[in-house]
């Protein structure tokens, strides 16, 4: 009697989109993000897999919450973190990307981890570079960890993706969280629907894997086992996009009565940092249905599953 | 120094003929152009026996940047002729964005004895339409006219204001000068670095919407009927323009458009993973436009093709793809990419030479692209269905920047003559 072999193994030099990610590999990912979260919560310290390993963060767009995530995550597996936040200079930005990136390579670290104004910044590194390359969110393009964290949250609260309808609400056109969030919830079996005013919802959303694309927030909401707000740039706000803030807020803002149209057992989720009273009520920020702070804690465990499989040998 | 060229097959898209025969050449012009004749002529003092090879006009283009003066790192005159003859170009428009702009007669007359001194090929001056090409004021027109700027363009960002534009083609019209100017309305097009559609929102770049196009050609066509100058529409990249091109010729404007050789040849597809060799402007359209362009040259509606040569060194190019200059090093692969519209497309030889042969030289009232008696003897010699790879480090331009980088392509020019003499000629020849 012969047994049927199955071999799986995770084969990605870098992170750099959710464009290339089976769900198998997804799978894989948040299984393990999934132990590394309840170990973190057991208080139990992980196998330090990254012992002796050199992980740089390079953030060319300042961000405290992402930086601190990775630096958590890597450290916690026993990593030397070098964190770089390159201000955004008076040296054109693209060189300095080129010229950083060869400078540390140089210095063979283990796993660079990029965040860049421009999208496909960090694709353009990952080839002048021998070492994994993490995608810390590049532009409008694509924020992989954050489209992982998020669908690992959902399947922690939901028990399941598959079926699920989710609603993203927000600023889609200049979302890189969007992008990837919607990608990975759709390759995992997820119905998602973006919502926005038109101003804010760019053509081809289908290409990301999204069910539709609407203006119409009420209609959209109906049923919804997830609601998932996108922080919304101020600056956009004021006449350019959109006319005011508070015409916003009573169109697409999430509010307690709106939130009822959704599944009364339905999700609320942020990628944070909120503007609270613009796009979401802070009642419902704080409140009973809200997994805001429980994203930011898969955030660690993700980007530990992440760095393990990228830089701490394959398993 | 007279000389005879056999048994070659003619292609002048200027008499429609395709037929193999000989030309005769002396003291720097054709004399007889011989269709069914196989043997020397009989007072040349040298010959050469095409081997049943295509003979055609030189190429003229354009649409031509090179960096000098002032930024002779992207390309020089020389470099860039260089690189021209050995696509097969003998007569160049060269585009004033340089460093100073080309905004007044000594710069013309600059250029001008650099070309004759330097450059294998005929360059003719383009006088930028404003100072420093601001867009603010009208520059010399006249002066650099009388000598020798050929026609007047704002280059890569046309004018904004409509009432400058407005007035400096009243006073250019009444010049007789002509003035080409790519249609865009900046406003739309702003921040964008490809086409706008369903690939940039997926790839999070911004985009260059056709409207921004459209709005900008019909700018120019109303201002170009209203003050009655000759506009020649730079690089239009769908076929609405043409559209609107036809529309304001049917009420009487004198206007030509040209577009680029690589917009036959690509779509935004190919810019694929941030491919910043392909980000040019105005940008590959979809497939759909792309395939419309070609019908629009097959009828004809398409005046002229240029190669839009915008040689880019690579700290320009390797960067981001928002942040990467635009344009493409195009001299070489302007006849290969028009004879992909032969071999794989709806062009007979004689229809994908047109637009860059007598149809061009028409519109700046030059008398070669044509085998003609009298006419200049500029003249290739090429294989149409020689097969190459295009490859980047072999370019001959100083800048290689090519999106045909690594394509394999059809098409080779063998020999180059301006004025009858020979100023390339392919290794496997010599």
């Amino acid at each position: 009697m012969t047994r049927a072999a199955y071999h799986y193994s995770f084969d990605h030099e870098h992170l750099l989109s959710i464009e290339g990610l089976s769900p198998l590999d997804i799978t894989h990912i948040l299984d393990l993000a999934d132990r590394y979260a309840e170990a973190t919560r057991a208080g139990i310290r992980p196998d330090p897999v990254l012992k002796g390993k050199v992980v740089v963060n390079l953030f060319f767009e300042n961000s405290t919450r992402t930086m601190s995530s990775f630096e958590i995550a890597a450290r916690r597996l026993g990593a030397d973190v070098i964190s770089m936040p390159v201000a955004a200079s008076s040296v054109k930005k693209g060189e300095t990307l080129i010229d950083t990136a060869m400078t540390l390579n140089a210095m063979k670290p283990d796993a660079l981890i990029v965040r860049h104004s421009a999208s496909g910044g960090p694709k353009l590194l990952s080839r002048k570079v021998d070492c994994a390359v993490i995608n810390a969110g590049d532009g409008t393009h694509q924020h992989p960890t954050q489209g992982l964290l998020d669908t690992l949250t959902i399947r922690r609260a939901k028990g399941r993706i598959e079926g699920l309808k989710v609603v993203i609400c927000g600023d889609i056109a200049h979302s890189r969280v969007a992008r990837s969030t919607t990608q990975a919830l759709h390759l995992m079996g997820a119905e998602v629907h973006l919502c926005a005013p038109r101003t804010l919802l760019p053509s081809g959303t289908e290409t990301w894997g999204a069910a539709s694309a609407t203006t119409d927030f009420d209609k959209a909401l109906k049923g919804a086992d997830i609601v998932m707000m996108l922080r919304l740039q101020l600056e956009r706000m004021d006449g350019a996009f959109l006319p005011s803030r508070r015409e916003y807020f009573s169109f697409f803002g999430l509010t307690k009565d709106r939130l009822a149209l959704a599944k009364p057992d339905a999700t609320v989720m942020h990628p944070g940092p909120m503007n609270r009273g613009i796009e979401i009520e802070s009642a419902i920020a704080d409140g009973e249905q809200s997994v805001i702070t429980e994203q930011v804690e898969m955030g660690v465990a993700v980007r530990e599953a992440v760095l393990h499989l990228l830089a701490g040998g394959r398993t | 120094m007279s000389l005879s060229i056999y048994n070659a097959r003619l292609l002048d898209p200027a008499s429609n003929l395709d037929e193999v025969g000989a030309i005769y050449v002396d003291r720097g012009k054709f004399k007889e152009i011989s269709a069914g004749q196989t043997t020397p002529h009989e007072d040349a003092k040298a010959s050469i026996d095409a081997g049943g090879l295509c003979l055609a006009p030189g190429l003229v283009d354009l649409r031509v940047k090179t960096g000098e003066p002032g930024i002779e790192q992207k390309e020089t005159l020389a470099t860039a002729s260089r690189s021209a003859v050995a696509g097969g170009i003998t007569s160049l428009v060269v585009m004033p964005d340089t460093k100073p702009v080309i905004d007044d007669m000594a710069l013309v007359r600059f250029i001008t004895e650099r070309a004759k001194s330097s450059a294998a090929a005929r360059i003719y001056p383009a006088g930028a339409l404003t100072t420093g090409l601001k867009g603010e004021a009208m520059a010399e027109i006249g002066l650099m006219a009388n000598s020798g700027a050929i026609i007047f363009t704002n280059g890569d960002l046309p004018v904004t204001n409509a009432s400058i534009l407005k007035r400096a083609m009243a006073y250019a019209g009444s010049l007789g000068a002509t003035i080409m100017s790519r249609p865009d309305e900046r406003a739309l097009s702003g921040s964008g670095v490809m086409n706008a559609g369903k690939l940039a929102g997926r790839m999070g770049l911004s985009g260059i919407p056709v409207e921004a196009e459209w709005i900008g050609a019909m700018r120019d066509t109303v201002l170009a009927e209203a003050t009655g100058c000759t506009l020649i529409m730079d690089q239009v990249s769908t076929t609405r323009t043409i559209e609107i091109a036809k529309a304001a010729r049917a009420r009487g404007a004198t206007i030509f458009t040209t577009a680029a050789a690589h917009s036959f040849f690509f779509n935004e597809l190919d810019v694929g993973d941030y491919l910043t060799y392909c980000k040019v402007n105005p940008p590959f359209r979809d497939e759909e436009t792309r395939l419309g362009l070609i019908d629009a040259l097959k009828r004809g509606e398409i005046d002229a093709v240029v190669s839009a040569h915008d040689p880019q060194p690579p700290e320009e190019k390797r960067l981001p793809f928002g942040e990467a200059a635009f344009g493409a090093a195009g001299l070489e692969t302007v006849l290969p990419a028009m004879l992909s519209l032969v071999h794989d497309g709806p062009l007979s030889l004689l229809e994908a030479l047109a637009p860059v042969t007598c149809r061009p030289a028409d519109m700046l009232g030059l008398p070669q692209g044509r085998l003609a008696e009298n006419a200049p003897a500029d003249l290739i010699l090429f294989d149409p269905g020689k097969p190459w790879l295009c490859e980047r480090e072999h370019l001959r331009s100083r800048s290689t920047n090519s999106p045909f980088d690594g394509r394999r392509l059809q098409g080779r020019v063998l020999r180059t003559f301006v004025g009858g003499e020979e100023v390339f000629t392919h290794e496997s020849i010599s």
